[in-house]
């Protein structure tokens, strides 16, 4: 019996040495390149959302824009338009398509013509233009585009010829390019849409993508992957890799595992307290990127009691926000006292108004003629750029607030419902915040604290004020820099008497990948891009 | 035997009405309406609305409903999913073999390595070696699954490297699957990077594998060891014995095979335990099967997703239970007799 004891025991070995021999010999693997991302996208189109992780999914990877933005020079360079040309009053833009520009082949759609004017039209027709069949399609609107108030500055888009349009503004618009050069912005096929159209099949053409990009997409299972294939007629230079696969993991520590495990090249948002694991393993290394981003708790102010600025302010004093920015982003973000980060060319120091004071908390509560105060704050279940940790930032706010005798009752739900219910409106107070998507201070202004905003339910805090409103119009409406950034100024000063939204912190963009992935662009605006992407050989890797 | 069986399939036909009847009630106390709750269908056409108004006849009484539900579930309707807006059967049918994977895994190990050492513990006449198989039994047993998950993959995955775990294969392996199977389908697919990405498949499976397969392991030896211990002294053994035979004879064709029944007997009883270490088991290594899907779809508040997980999940371990007690039966002798004595 013992013999036989030791032969078991013998095999049982001998098994798990082969499964590490396994384990550890040479493998062949496909060129591509695996991307950790954080959640599913809501839709492969990003004109109908603003959620950072579906502009990751789409906007540089399948779409191109007209104009793209340039982070190291700050200028707007050519994409699918090769030059543009405005008129003195700037009420009319004339852009000149470049000719030759291939859409997606698919096993969905063969594209019969190259990019002309027409595909122009309707991209932007299907936003402003609401008799457009397209319209109605996107169910939840055209967020962004309604915040900045796109359909009141276009009166029209004309055709001049194939390759030649012309945006007739109603109003001079000095962020319109910038807003062109958005994510959000990107070029449809109007040949494919047609298609589906007469197919009866609309809702496809926010679910399976066609664009001009450097990748297309071949698979999208939920809750698992999303697969590209290199656009082999992609117009520009031809991406390095093949294959680009979204390993979709919600969990960060899942992501930094798979990274470690060689699962992952590159991983999105990692929380600040992962940092030092990083440091551990010789073959991974940190990307970091001033962020033109600001993490704020917003409150509802159309409901009681946030409605009374004393209450704002009392929560805003209750808080501490130095805390919040050792715990939950270790000293990886500063500190914010206004909407804009301190890149921003508008932007001029303010000392922090609500310095950390519960004294004076009480004292406003008090004045406020509220003495049992009890309050949900939604935190956001997922890691973003502006917030690594949105509960744990809950948690310290519930902690705070305990001190001057305010309930807080946190809640969560999975990322794509957290969106949806937020846009019923009717949460008390939500941890969110903003990256931006081009360098026009508008950008953290329009979209979040206009009255076009609030109706298109992108401004958190439900907050439309017409003073605000005022300078952002006259901010807006002229191209003279130094008057632009006094009028931010005022805006910003409005803004920090009124108190929305309590901003915190601007969060600098961290992404961990593996060191021999080379030039992943981590721009500070819209999305991640892989389109310049290498990976250095390896020295034989093992 | 032919009525045990009528009397085993109508068991099952009730158990799974009676399942039935607590989802769809339990679907009217969703927080949501009652038609997008049972379609998933996030803005439906008029004509949508009407369809699945008949569908489901929601104009008529209880009863009917039930009947409606019951037809169109059992049917294969299962909703659309809220979230991606994809039919749930659909993306049932495609995560069900991962998880069928991971368990035959996971069993195949249990039993392969848990007969024989209950059959040795039971043999040995050394104390240390039967109270050290017991001792490791008993530790694994009472192991926390989440816990020994989340230490094996820090230890073989963080700390040494040595295998994945998270997911089935390394994504840029481009696998179409035509059984579902991860390790079949690497083999018959006509990539050429076939056979590392069926290595590449099998070091993904390893950790989750054992992970799972510790708790029916540990059963599985406790109950073959006491088994075996009873039925070594039964009267045949000795006569075997008496004959001459050799112990490994005796162990093999008379022994063993008694000892097996009660095991049997025992993975039925043990399939709900498993499945649902199993759904643990895929969320700590993002396994992409049911329970991950499942869980993921509590957390979506896929209302649509949830009921068809729940209705899938349940009548699969419905129907292997009966099936198990049925083969039990089928085989053992004992009971083959009070069947009849019953009948």
């Amino acid at each position: 019996m013992k013999q036989q004891l030791k032969r078991i025991g013998l095999v049982t070995c001998l098994s798990a040495i082969n499964m590490l021999l396994v384990a550890c010999g040479p493998q062949k693997i496909p060129t591509g390149l695996v991307y950790c991302s954080e959640g599913n996208p809501e839709s492969f189109n990003p004109q109908t959302v603003t959620s950072g992780t579906t502009i990751d999914a789409t906007s540089q990877q399948l779409y191109d824009t007209l104009v793209d933005y340039d982070p190291v020079t700050s200028s707007i360079v050519p994409a699918l338009a090769t030059s543009w040309y405005s008129s003195d009053d700037g009420l009319s833009y004339r852009f000149k398509l470049r000719s030759g520009v291939q859409f997606h082949q698919t096993n969905y759609f063969t594209p019969t013509r190259h990019l002309n004017a027409d595909d122009i039209l309707f991209s932007f027709n299907r936003i402003i233009d609401s008799k457009n069949p397209y319209h109605e399609v996107a169910a939840n609107g055209y967020p962004f585009f309604q915040s900045i108030g796109l359909s009141q500055t276009i009166s029209n888009i004309e055709k001049v010829s194939d390759n030649e349009v012309i945006f007739h503004l109603r109003h001079s618009d000095a962020s319109f390019l910038s807003n062109l050069a958005t994510g959000f912005s990107i070029i449809l096929s109007k040949e494919y849409a047609d298609n589906l159209l007469a197919d009866d099949k609309a809702e496809d053409l926010d679910r399976y993508p066609i664009g001009t990009g450097p990748f297309k997409l071949t698979k999208y299972v939920k809750n698992e992957y999303i697969r590209y294939h290199r656009n082999e007629q992609f117009w520009r230079k031809l991406p390095e890799f093949e294959h680009l696969v979204f390993d979709i993991t919600p969990r960060s520590t899942a992501r930094l595992t798979k990274l470690i495990t060689g699962d992952c090249n590159v991983s999105a948002l990692p929380k600040a307290g992962e940092l030092p694991v990083i440091k551990q393993h010789p073959h991974l290394e940190l990307d970091t990127q001033l962020g033109f981003n600001v993490a704020f708790w917003a409150f509802n102010t159309q409901k009681e009691p946030f409605n009374d600025v004393r209450v704002r302010q009392a929560l805003a004093y209750a808080v501490d926000s130095q805390n919040i920015l050792r715990a939950v982003y270790q000293e990886t973000a500063i500190e914010a006292t206004g909407m804009l980060p301190p890149q921003s060319w508008a932007y001029s120091y303010n000392k922090s108004r609500y310095d950390y004071n519960p004294q004076k908390a009480k004292a406003l509560l008090k004045q406020a003629g509220i003495d049992k105060l009890n309050i949900d704050v939604w935190a956001m279940p997922v890691a973003r750029i502006y917030n690594p940790n949105a509960l744990k930032t809950a948690e310290l706010i519930q902690a705070d607030l305990a001190n001057i005798g305010v309930t807080v009752n946190i809640v969560t739900y999975d990322w794509s419902v957290f969106n949806q219910k937020l846009s019923r409106r009717d949460y008390d107070s939500v941890l969110i915040g903003w990256n931006a998507d081009n360098s026009d201070p508008d950008n953290f202004f329009s979209p979040m604290l206009s009255c076009d905003a609030q109706r298109s339910s992108s401004n958190r805090a439900q907050w439309c004020n017409a003073k605000m409103d005022g300078i952002l119009a006259k901010a807006k409406a002229t191209t003279n820099t130094a008057e632009r950034k006094a009028l931010y100024q005022q805006a910003e000063k409005l803004f920090r008497e009124q108190l929305p939204m309590l901003p915190f912190a601007h969060a600098t963009q961290l992404t961990i990948k593996q060191r021999n992935i080379k030039q992943t662009q981590l721009t500070p605006f819209g999305g991640i891009s892989f389109e310049n992407t290498m990976k250095i050989v390896p020295e034989d890797k093992h | 035997m032919g009525r045990y069986l009528l009397r085993r399939l109508n068991l099952f036909l009730a158990t799974s009405l009676v399942l039935i009847a607590v989802l769809f009630i339990t679907t009217g106390y969703f927080p949501v309406d009652k038609q997008y709750a049972l379609t998933g269908i996030e803005s439906p056409t008029l004509q949508q609305q009407a369809l699945s108004r008949d569908e489901f006849k929601l104009d008529s009484n209880g009863f009917n409903q039930f009947l409606a539900y019951t037809e169109q579930r059992l049917s294969g309707n299962l909703g659309l999913s809220v979230t991606s807006q994809k039919p749930v059967i659909d993306e049932l049918t495609q995560v069900l073999p991962a998880s069928f994977e991971l368990a035959i895994v996971a069993g195949l190990l249990a039993i392969l390595l848990g007969v024989p050492l209950g059959v040795l513990a039971s043999l040995s006449k050394n104390k240390i070696t039967q109270h050290s198989i017991m001792a490791i039994t008993l530790t694994g047993y009472s192991i926390p699954v989440f816990w020994l998950g989340l230490t094996l993959s820090l230890w073989f995955g963080v700390e040494l490297g040595w295998l994945p775990i998270s997911g089935r294969i390394n994504l840029l392996y481009e696998i179409e699957p035509i059984t579902g199977f991860m390790l079949i389908d690497t083999l018959l697919s006509d990539s050429i990077y076939r056979i590392s990405a069926f290595l590449d498949a099998l070091q993904h499976i390893v950790l989750p594998a054992i992970t799972l397969a510790v708790l029916p392991f540990t059963v599985v030896v406790r109950i073959t060891r006491a088994a075996m211990l009873h039925i070594m002294n039964e009267p045949y053994i000795r006569a075997a014995e008496a004959r001459g035979l050799h112990t490994g004879t005796i162990v093999l064709r008379h022994a063993l095979p008694n000892a097996l029944i009660p095991v049997l007997k025992n993975m039925g009883l043990m399939l709900g335990t498993f499945a649902s270490y199993a759904m643990i088991v895929e969320v700590i290594f993002s396994w992409p099967g049911v329970g991950s899907w499942l869980v993921s779809g509590i957390y979506q508040r896929d209302y649509t997703v949830i009921q068809g997980g729940v209705l899938g999940v349940a009548l699969i371990i419905i129907f292997f239970s009966i099936l198990i007690e049925v083969l039990h039966n089928a085989i053992n002798p004992i009971s083959r007799k009070e069947i009849y004595a019953a009948n």
